[in-house]
């Protein structure tokens, strides 16, 4: 290998007070350990090692200009793959660290500066900051992690940190703050004041951070978490590269971008945000986030699936009638009235959280579990469902809009009386729709899906419904014996049940449905991280496993898009349409009822 | 619940409301409600026979009052689950390590929901007897969420009786779900009643730091039972005490320009603290700072070329004077082969520290590729490790990791978390005994 003098990085931790070396080690006795300062060690400046004088110039961390040769890489983009080419053809080929092998993390991550744009909003405060502080409480964040907010309020670094401690106190899962991790996090703290359009405040950010490179040693890697209104994607995206905050070292400075959801409001929007974010960022540069990937259950259904021997066999069209996908919540829009004017249930929901969902259930095994092999897998899937005519949309799809009723014995008012909403709104907050997947696997057999707002519980659940058995034995029992249902709770109550038939005990042969219940809760009491934990440190780890590709965000709004499109034509909904409270609209229940089903009572 | 061990016969008066309707005990009517993360004993009765013991661990889930509780808002009854992810035997050789290891698995409940028995061995030379005490703690591990129930089964056997420890155990343990035994002390690991229990055994929990002498005589006995165990997973506390070194030297490696020298290791040494005036070899435990060197070369595939040995004192060096404190031992020395056939020099020297004798105060790492050198110094304080790398002779890394010591009670769960084989651990031991001395029987498996 040619070795590229790395940069010399200095913390601000303490001495440890141990006996020097007796020269133990080391060709030179009388080794000398480092002492730590405040201050970054550069080669020239650091205490040198046994005895060697470091030489009268060091090369920098920056690559030597490429020489003017006639075959020589003409655009940045060229020269950074040139460099990264050179980087890794100068490490032996699979090398992996073997030491790494039956450690807690696969890899802990490298020092780092986490930018947060939008850190003054709701999601910074309610998600991502209680996520940092739970990584930094438990560990799993390094010693040099920073974080740099970024908005457009003016504060102070100060102001801003008691702000967001305000925030922990409310939306921490580990509560009462620990003083002593938040002082200690809260110094690695800073708040960035600048427009989101204004150039000189991308130069003065890529200043901020290079100063942080140096004095907390996090080596250029950075993590942009663009947690802001997604109209704001691109203007930031676009800024970020031409202020050169993309680029990355050749002595291994990374950096990432994570993008909230929605990405994009249709597929041409998608595809044109893909476009921008592909001239500035590399794919492998980039996580598109949906939350529900992260939550345990949902992780854990790949494990149900692909570490289990019996149930792989059954997962198909030959055994299973049909699928129920429900994610149900009693909440309403929460205050988010202009976001979900802009989007509706289809945006929000159907377009990833149920689509991701569904391609889990319904994708092959990935030959290995990498990040690419596993969203290969997920988008077949998606590509297997057919686009949807207007006759089929006014067939399989139904939406609805919520009126006045009452949820949890409270009285709540319709969608159209929420603040910020039209009075005549017609966006939907409840979706259902019978999607079917057209591939060898699951040829003829229905995924009902549904999402609605102010349903009567919080539920989300995967619920795989078995064929009835081909032969009934037990006419006689008092009830008929159902068929078998697997049911995977996503949230509350994470879980697993199965459900069968089991003979009453008794002279007769009466049957009843019985269940067989496996809450995560009782049988694992440790801590489930919250998904956001799981996801960013995932990102800070480059695993991009849990993240969406943006050819499964282009293909799942090409299902989306002839649905809403197919709306657009049909005129004025009928709307309110359902009663909170209540499980949706009537004609969702038509959608199975049409076919002998019905929705599984939750 | 330590009390619960030091007992023969009676509950505490006043202490239990029985409303079973044996003599021997049964229900515990809760005397407030369950709170979310709280414990609740919910059964306590007695036996001094495994059938009788038996038959009680079948009446707690026969009575619909102990499994069933108020739950949800519309005050309806939950079912109580019963939930068992792993039968925890606890070994305990006298009062004080089971009073102390109860407190622990006290701290644990609903982490790690077991059938777990803790078995005091008593009174060796009288007549064989058992008293067996049942409770059933249930949890609500969230308000609106039905409550989960695990057993917990005190035996004390006396004479004969304890001498036959399967015998005892096995009667006792959830059909089908792995058992972990967790033997606190100075287990007897090559006596027959252990054999026995080790033979129903699917893991078991040590801590060789605590081991009388330098624990490396019983470190051999430790690497032995993968041979006559094949199945048996070995979670030492030693060991996984020290994985934030680990963690922190492998995050050294992680880095593309430090990764290339790693196959080219020339020298390990491992500094550890004594108490011992001068350290000399078998008067400190080493078995910590033995693990280091054993994992870096059971990873790096070496063999070993010569064992442990004492580094005997330099020639000509001067005798204390009278009065004079004498200088500390030099350690021990071996030599490994690295898989390019050269040789790796270890020291494992004392240094005079108050910390717990045998703790790891330094590692230190030399490795030579291609005329370039990399050295690699390690620390390690209570909160963090410091990690300092030169690159011919020139500064590279300073790097600190925050990772604070664990206690023996996150040792103790992440033991019982670590699911299945773990053969890096098993090349770990493997490694150091055959550093210790023992023969090589197996090959290691370096990743």
């Amino acid at each position: 290998m040619a070795r590229t003098k790395p940069t010399v990085l200095k913390s601000s931790a303490a001495v440890p007070t141990v006996p020097p070396t007796d020269g133990a080690v080391g060709t030179t006795p009388g080794a000398v350990p480092a002492t730590s300062t405040d201050k970054p060690a550069t080669p020239a400046a650091a205490p040198a090692g046994p005895g060697i004088e470091p030489p009268a110039s060091e090369p920098l961390t920056r690559p030597p200009a490429p020489s003017p040769r006639k075959d020589a890489p003409r655009t940045m983009r060229d020269l950074r793959l040139a460099t990264e080419a050179r980087r890794r053809a100068s490490v032996p080929k699979g090398a992996d660290n073997p030491l790494r092998e039956g450690l807690r993390l696969e890899r802990v991550p490298d020092p780092h500066i986490f930018v947060l744009f939008g850190a003054t909003g709701d999601l910074a405060h309610r998600k991502v900051v209680p996520a940092l502080y739970q990584l930094w409480r438990t560990h799993l964040l390094p010693h040099e992690f920073t974080l740099v907010c970024v908005g457009r309020r003016p504060y102070t670094d100060e102001a801003f940190r008691d702000e967001l401690k305000a925030s922990l106190s409310k939306f921490s899962r580990s509560q009462p703050i620990e003083r002593e991790t938040w002082d200690d996090m809260a110094s690695r703290i800073t708040y960035h004041r600048g427009d989101f359009n204004d150039p000189a405040a991308y130069s003065a950010l890529a200043d901020h951070l290079d100063a942080i490179d140096l004095v907390h040693g996090t080596r250029g890697n950075r993590l942009f978490y663009l947690a802001t209104q997604p109209s704001a994607f691109p203007e930031i995206i676009a800024q970020l590269g031409r202020a050169g905050l993309d680029h990355e070292h050749h002595d291994g400075g990374w950096r990432r971008v994570v993008i909230e959801k929605p990405f994009g409001r249709d597929l041409e929007s998608a595809i044109r945000l893909n476009r921008e974010v592909g001239k500035v960022f590399r794919e492998r540069q980039v996580y598109r986030i949906d939350h529900y990937l992260g939550k345990e259950t949902v992780r854990n259904l790949l494990v149900f699936r692909f570490a289990n021997g019996i149930f792989e066999p059954i997962w198909n069209r030959r055994h299973i009638d049909h699928v129920q996908i429900t994610v149900a919540e009693s909440i309403g829009i929460e205050g988010r009235g202009a976001f979900y004017e802009e989007t509706g249930a289809s945006r929000d929901f159907l377009q990833n959280h149920l689509l991701q969902l569904l391609s889990l259930v319904a994708m092959e095994p990935p030959a290995t579990f990498e990040a690419d092999a596993l969203r290969d897998e997920k988008v077949k899937v998606i590509r297997a469902i057919a686009e949807m005519t207007p006759a089929q949309v006014r067939r399989d799809v139904v939406r609805g809009q919520y009126g006045p009723g009452w949820v949890s014995g409270k009285p709540v008012v319709g969608y159209r009386q929420e603040p910020h909403i039209d009075p005549e709104s017609e966006t939907e907050t409840f979706i259902a729709a019978r999607l079917m997947i057209d591939d060898w696997r699951w040829s003829g057999i229905p995924f009902y899906l549904r999402m609605g707002k102010r349903l009567p519980k919080r539920a989300t659940e995967i619920a795989i419904q078995f064929k009835e058995v081909p032969h009934q034995l037990f006419r006689e029992s008092a009830s008929d014996p159902e068929p078998n249902l697997l049911a995977m709770r996503i949230q509350p109550d994470e879980g697993i049940m199965l459900r069968f038939g089991a003979k009453v005990p008794g002279l007769g042969v009466d049957v009843r449905n019985v269940t067989m219940d496996f809450t995560y809760g009782s049988a694992f009491q440790t801590d489930s991280p919250d998904a956001y934990e799981t996801l960013i440190l995932d990102a800070l780890l480059g695993d991009a496993s849990l993240f969406t590709r943006a050819d499964e965000v282009e293909q799942a709004w090409s299902i989306v898009d002839p649905i809403i499109a197919a709306w657009a034509e049909e005129g004025s909904p009928d709307f309110p349409s359902y009663e909170a409270g209540t499980w949706g609209p009537a004609v969702a229940d038509d959608l199975l009822a049409r076919e002998g089903r019905r929705w599984r009572r939750i | 619940m330590a009390e619960d061990l030091n007992g023969t016969g009676r509950a505490a008066p006043g202490t239990i409301l029985a409303v079973g309707t044996r003599p021997t005990g049964g229900r515990i009517e809760p005397v407030g409600p369950a709170r979310p993360g709280e414990p609740q004993l919910r059964w306590q009765s007695r036996g001094t026979t495994i059938d009788e013991i038996e038959k009680e661990l079948g009446r707690i889930w026969a009575q619909p009052q102990t499994v069933f509780s108020r739950g949800g808002e519309r005050g309806g009854r939950q079912a109580a689950a019963r939930t068992s992810v792993m039968n925890l035997v606890i070994v305990a050789g006298d009062k004080e390590t089971g009073e102390r290891s109860a407190e622990t698995i006290s701290r644990l409940t609903g982490r790690h929901p077991s059938r777990t028995l803790i078995v005091l061995l008593a009174d060796p030379d009288g007549p064989p007897w058992l008293d067996g005490r049942v409770q059933a703690h249930c949890m609500l591990p969230r308000a609106d969420a039905p409550e989960s129930c695990t057993e917990m089964i005190f035996l004390t056997a006396g004479g004969e009786t304890g001498r036959h420890l399967a015998a005892l155990v096995t009667p006792l343990l959830v059909h089908d779900l792995p058992v972990t035994t967790w033997w606190p002390g100075e287990p007897p690991l090559s006596t027959e009643p252990a054999g026995e229990l080790l033979d129903a055994t699917d893991r078991l929990v040590v801590d060789a730091s605590v081991w009388t002498s330098d624990g490396l005589g019983r470190l051999r006995q430790l690497a032995d039972l993968y041979d006559l165990y094949p199945r048996i997973s070995i979670r030492d506390f030693a060991l996984v005490r020290q994985s934030r070194w680990r963690e922190a030297i492998a995050t050294l490696f992680d880095m593309p320009d430090f990764l290339p020298y790693l196959p080219f290791l020339r020298r390990v040494s491992v500094a550890y603290g004594t108490r011992d005036e001068v350290g000399a070899p078998g008067s400190t435990n080493v078995v910590k700072p033995l693990y280091h060197v054993a994992w870096l070369a059971s990873r790096l595939g070496m063999t070993v070329v010569s064992p442990l040995t004492p580094v005997a004192s330099k020639a000509g060096a001067p005798r204390p004077r009278p009065g004079e404190k004498p200088p500390l031992h030099r350690g021990l020395a071996a030599k490994l082969r690295d898989p390019r056939s050269s040789e790796v020099a270890v020291v494992i020297r004392p240094v005079a520290s108050s910390a717990p004798a045998g703790t790891t105060q330094r590692v230190e790492i030399l490795a030579e590729r291609r005329g370039s050198e990399l050295r690699a110094d390690v620390t390690a304080e209570a909160e963090n490790v410091h990690v300092n790398v030169w690159l011919d002779g020139v500064q590279a890394l300073d790097r600190t990791f925050k990772a604070p010591r664990r206690n023996d009670i996150d040792l103790l769960a992440e033991a019982l978390e670590g699911g299945g084989g773990d053969h890096v651990g098993m090349d770990t031991i493997r490694m150091a005994a055959r550093l210790a001395g023992a023969r090589a029987s197996h090959a290691v498996h370096p990743g």
